[in-house]
């Protein structure tokens, strides 16, 4: 199951647009000439320092020889601009195949290695390197490095009058298109072995990942843009010096790539402006500049492992887990009497152990008394998605929801306790005793049928019958969720904290249903559903006891339908039907005609029909039985 | 035609380069093998003891003498090698990443110590002076007196460590928690006081070699990073399969050095122990005289 939206059309494409127009516009307002120097810096390690991070987070292969793979760019750059008189821009462009052939020489050796001596192996590399260049100073000029390198220039045009802005556009040009390669090649089939590679080699190369050949290709592709860089910075500084294979550029590299975050490429850029300025602010400090740097690398590789990239995360997350606590606060205040108007039932504000839910209890039935119903709403919804359960059976049974912690009009709660399906469970447990409600019949819809197959299978006979719609019971964890459901990507977004606009359309629409009207406040519900909801959920599945659910189902101890939309987007229902149950209603399934995934919304009458002939057949045999 | 004093000539060079790398190596190599990190502060570990040394010892400064500065060194830097360990090291101890992580924190921790150097003794470069004067000859031989105990003080240090690692009960703690971490905190080792040890010990001996270079060359605050590389080379080029190994390995890449510079040129040795090193990486990677498991 993969799913992996283009890049426009992830949440990266708002800020990606935003910072490049920042960046744009920069220069215009900003004349010094200092300033825009900076910032050509800044774009220069961006680059060299996001394309290490392509071998050293995404490959975890620690290779050390980066910076050298930079020197090689800008004496490429010296040696063909100046030596040969090339072309300066062909020159620069130069640079990026030369240093991936030098990047395929510090890969050979690396290929069989691992752990420190990739570390030695490449310390060693640049070691050679700066050896090679020191020793041929008729080429390389030796320990003095090689002075008053061709700059660029357009038709007589130099690059740097006006306040060098030809050099700062060209900078901007070449880390935008860095980016752009690196996210492609992150996505990339090879970029996906390069992970795999890192996250679980032996199996990534049981899987047919060739370990060598994709470390040949990470160092490549890593080696690219910063031989470009380095051919540009030699263009700009025009100076090719050995002391960039000094400690000095090394830790200034690495700091940028940690502190920006290993693991990702907008992280290192991030980082790159971040530090870049702060050097040059702390620069009168002389020695202390050097300490206050390692210190830096220091606190957030012990204290802040994530760096600026995972504080971006924290703080998104943050602002996001606040913006739904306000919407639940204002539900709470201004809408409730919609919502009270939907379900013709008052709401009320139940304290459980995982905080305050939001409940719909019609109260005791006006006509003939059949058995309490407890429904349990799905992902990203909320209980007034049974609206038309309510208006169907509250004559005849006492009808009872709630929105789970996180959606709707309860409150946001602790999501390591809370989001997950066996606290859900709990949850449904302090309603019922809250209520005093005794041997209900559950509906459990999607994500609500886990929780009431849980909230069952802890204590079947307390319950007067099970119903699940939308969902697929599992045995083995994950492996039956690829049986159980159709492969589709709306696994993956079912469980994904921040969705898109689009995704969150779709999401919605194939979930519930399709935007209309009637259902524009089930498409609502993900502004105010807690994107962690979603996340802790999918990851949490391993702590529910599944085999307990199946063990239930398998012995027979509670009544119980299957009442699955025949449309359901998403179920698998041949392998459903194919489950051993002890006492199935019916014998089989009763999907419902034309039902999706929410078929007792979008097909009420047929879904009320089945639901209701359950309640008298199906749980009354139960009764009589006893 | 090479005579046969050059070669000896050249020879008595290479063994006093040998010992002063083997004193480097081992230090690096006691951290290695014990904590399976890499120490990139061990060059600024020289360095450090050095200062320290000459502070301790020069005229200029507090003028108690080479033997005071030599144990007040030794002191300070296994109480400086303890302190590191459990600033930079510790924090990463049973993550995932503690290979990288410590690379990262030790190559800053060297950037610190470099720098504080700078700010306490300044830049300009200073000399502890030789131990002793004199030369000493023996038939052909001819080796300055200064020489001659820098090796025999390195003879018998290498051996107080090994017996130290072979004999005492400490010694043998260290090894068995290098061999398998986990057995030896069964036995009811105290495994972080024996890595902390460790680090002192390895940053006491890089003190010496400290004050070793500091007699025959000058000392500058980034005078570490060229040892730093030699003792890369010699622990790779050995390997760290027993205690003896970087000893052998410094030897041998001692007598490559001296007679490289002598026939290959100065500009050249470098590259030639660097691509001696990842030949023997890329064939051997636990080294010339190594087995696969870590051992001290």
């Amino acid at each position: 199951m993969r799913y992996d939206p283009p890049f426009h059309r992830s949440n990266g494409l708002t800020p990606a647009i935003a910072a490049i127009v920042v960046l744009a516009v920069f220069p215009l307002i900003f004349e010094a000439s200092y300033l825009r120097h900076l910032m050509i810096l800044a774009f220069v390690f961006a680059v060299v320092a996001a394309s290490w991070d392509l071998s050293l987070g995404y490959g975890g292969l620690f290779n050390f020889a980066h910076v050298a793979l930079f020197a090689v760019g800008i004496y490429t750059y010296g040696i063909l601009a100046k030596t040969f008189g090339l072309n300066p821009w062909l020159a620069v462009l130069a640079a990026g195949p030369v240093a991936m052939i030098f990047a395929a020489a510090v890969a050979l050796p690396v290929l069989r290695l691992d752990g420190i001596y990739v570390i030695l192996v490449t310390i060693a590399f640049s070691q050679l390197i700066y050896q090679i260049i020191i020793s041929q100073s008729q080429i390389t000029g030796g320990t003095s490095g090689m002075v008053t390198l061709p700059p660029l220039s357009v038709d007589g045009y130099r690059f740097v009058k006006d306040g060098k802005i030809g050099y700062y556009y060209t900078g901007l040009v070449l880390l935008v298109a860095a980016c752009i390669f690196l996210h492609l090649t992150v996505r990339s089939r090879v970029g996906r072995a390069i992970v795999a590679l890192r996250d679980n080699k032996y199996y990534a190369i049981s899987r047919g990942v060739a370990e060598g050949r994709t470390r040949l290709q990470t160092l490549c592709a890593s080696a690219l843009f910063t031989g470009i860089a380095g051919g540009f910075y030699g263009s700009y500084v025009r100076v090719a010096s050995p002391d960039i294979f000094g400690l000095g550029s090394l830790a200034l590299l690495l700091s940028i790539l940690l502190v920006g975050g290993a693991g990702t490429i907008w992280g290192p850029v991030m980082a790159a402006f971040a530090i870049t300025l702060l050097s040059e602010a702390i620069a009168d400090l002389g020695a202390w500049r050097n300490i206050i740097t390692a210190l830096l690398i220091i606190v957030v590789m012990v204290f802040y492992p994530g760096g600026l990239w995972g504080l971006t995360q924290e703080l998104r997350e943050a602002a996001a887990v606040a913006l739904s606590s306000l919407r639940a606060r204002r539900r709470r205040r201004v809408l409730r009497m919609a919502r009270e108007e939907r379900l013709r039932t008052a709401e009320r504000m139940i304290r459980t152990r995982y905080g305050a839910v939001a409940v719909a209890d019609s109260g005791p039935a006006t006509g003939q008394s059949g058995p309490p119903i407890l429904m349990l709403h799905g992902n990203s919804a909320c209980k007034e998605a049974f609206l038309h359960q309510f208006a169907a059976f509250r004559d005849n049974h006492r009808v009872i929801a709630f929105d789970l912690p996180g959606h709707g009009a309860s409150d946001n709660a602790d999501p390591e306790e809370t989001y997950n399906v066996p606290a859900y469970a709990d949850v449904a447990e302090d309603v019922l005793t809250e209520l005093e409600v005794e041997c209900p019949v559950v509906l459990g819809w999607s994500l609500g049928g886990y929780v009431a197959l849980e909230l069952t299978a802890r204590a079947p006979s307390a319950y007067a019958g099970l119903a699940i719609t939308g969902t697929s019971p599992l045995n083995v964890v994950p492996d039956d969720f690829a049986r159980g459901y159709d492969p589709d990507s709306h696994v993956v977004l079912a469980g994904k904290q921040f969705l898109t606009l689009a995704e969150q359309k779709r999401f919605a629409g194939s979930a519930t249903v399709p935007l209309s009207p009637e259902s524009a406040f089930l498409h609502e519900n993900f502004d105010r559903t807690d994107g962690r909801t979603r996340y802790y959920m999918i990851t949490k599945l391993s702590v529910v006891d599944w085999p307990r659910q199946m063990r239930m189902l398998r012995a027979g101890a509670i009544p119980f339908a299957v009442l699955n939309g025949a449309d359901d987007p998403f179920l698998d229902h041949a392998y459903i039907a194919g489950l051993p149950y002890g006492s199935l209603w019916t014998g089989a399934p009763c999907d419902v005609e034309e039902g999706a995934h929410a078929p007792f919304f979008n097909r009420p009458d047929a879904f009320n029909t089945a639901f209701s002939r359950f309640l008298q057949e199906g749980c009354c045999q139960r009764e009589s039985s006893r | 035609m090479i005579s046969l004093d050059t070669i000896l000539i050249v020879t008595s060079g290479g063994l006093v380069l040998g010992a002063i790398y083997a004193l480097m190596a081992s230090g690096l190599a006691v951290v290695w093998t014990t904590l399976g990190i890499f120490n990139f502060a061990h060059g600024a570990f020289i360095a450090a003891g050095a200062y320290i040394g000459w502070q301790i010892a020069h005229a200029d400064a507090s003028g108690l003498g080479l033997v005071a500065g030599t144990l007040g060194t030794l002191l300070a830097m296994f109480v400086f090698g303890v302190l590191f360990h459990i600033a930079l090291v510790r924090p990463f101890e049973r993550r995932a990443n503690i290979v990288a992580a410590s690379v990262i924190t030790t190559l800053a921790g060297a950037t610190v110590i470099e720098n504080v150097i700078n700010l306490i003794w300044g830049p300009r470069s200073k000399q502890i002076g030789r131990m002793l004067d004199g030369d000493f000859s023996l038939g052909p031989i001819a080796l300055s007196m200064n020489d001659l105990a820098l090796v025999v003080i390195v003879v018998a240090t290498l051996g107080l460590v090994g017996w130290f690692l072979g004999a005492t009960r400490t010694g043998r703690s260290m090894r068995a928690v290098a061999q398998n971490r986990e057995a030896a905190e069964l036995m009811g080792l105290d495994v972080p006081r024996l890595y902390a040890a460790a680090f002192g010990l390895s940053a006491a001996m890089a003190g010496l070699a400290g004050i070793f270079i500091g007699s025959i060359r000058f000392m500058t605050p980034t005078m570490g990073a060229d040892p730093l590389m030699k003792a890369l080379i010699v622990v790779i080029f050995g390997g760290v399969a027993r205690f003896t190994s970087p000893i052998y390995a410094a030897l041998i890449i001692g007598m490559v050095e001296a007679f490289s510079t002598y026939f290959v040129g100065l500009y050249w040795t470098p590259a030639v122990l660097f691509a001696l090193m990842m030949v023997v990486l890329v064939l051997k990677p636990a080294g010339l005289f190594g087995k696969h498991q870590r051992t001290l």
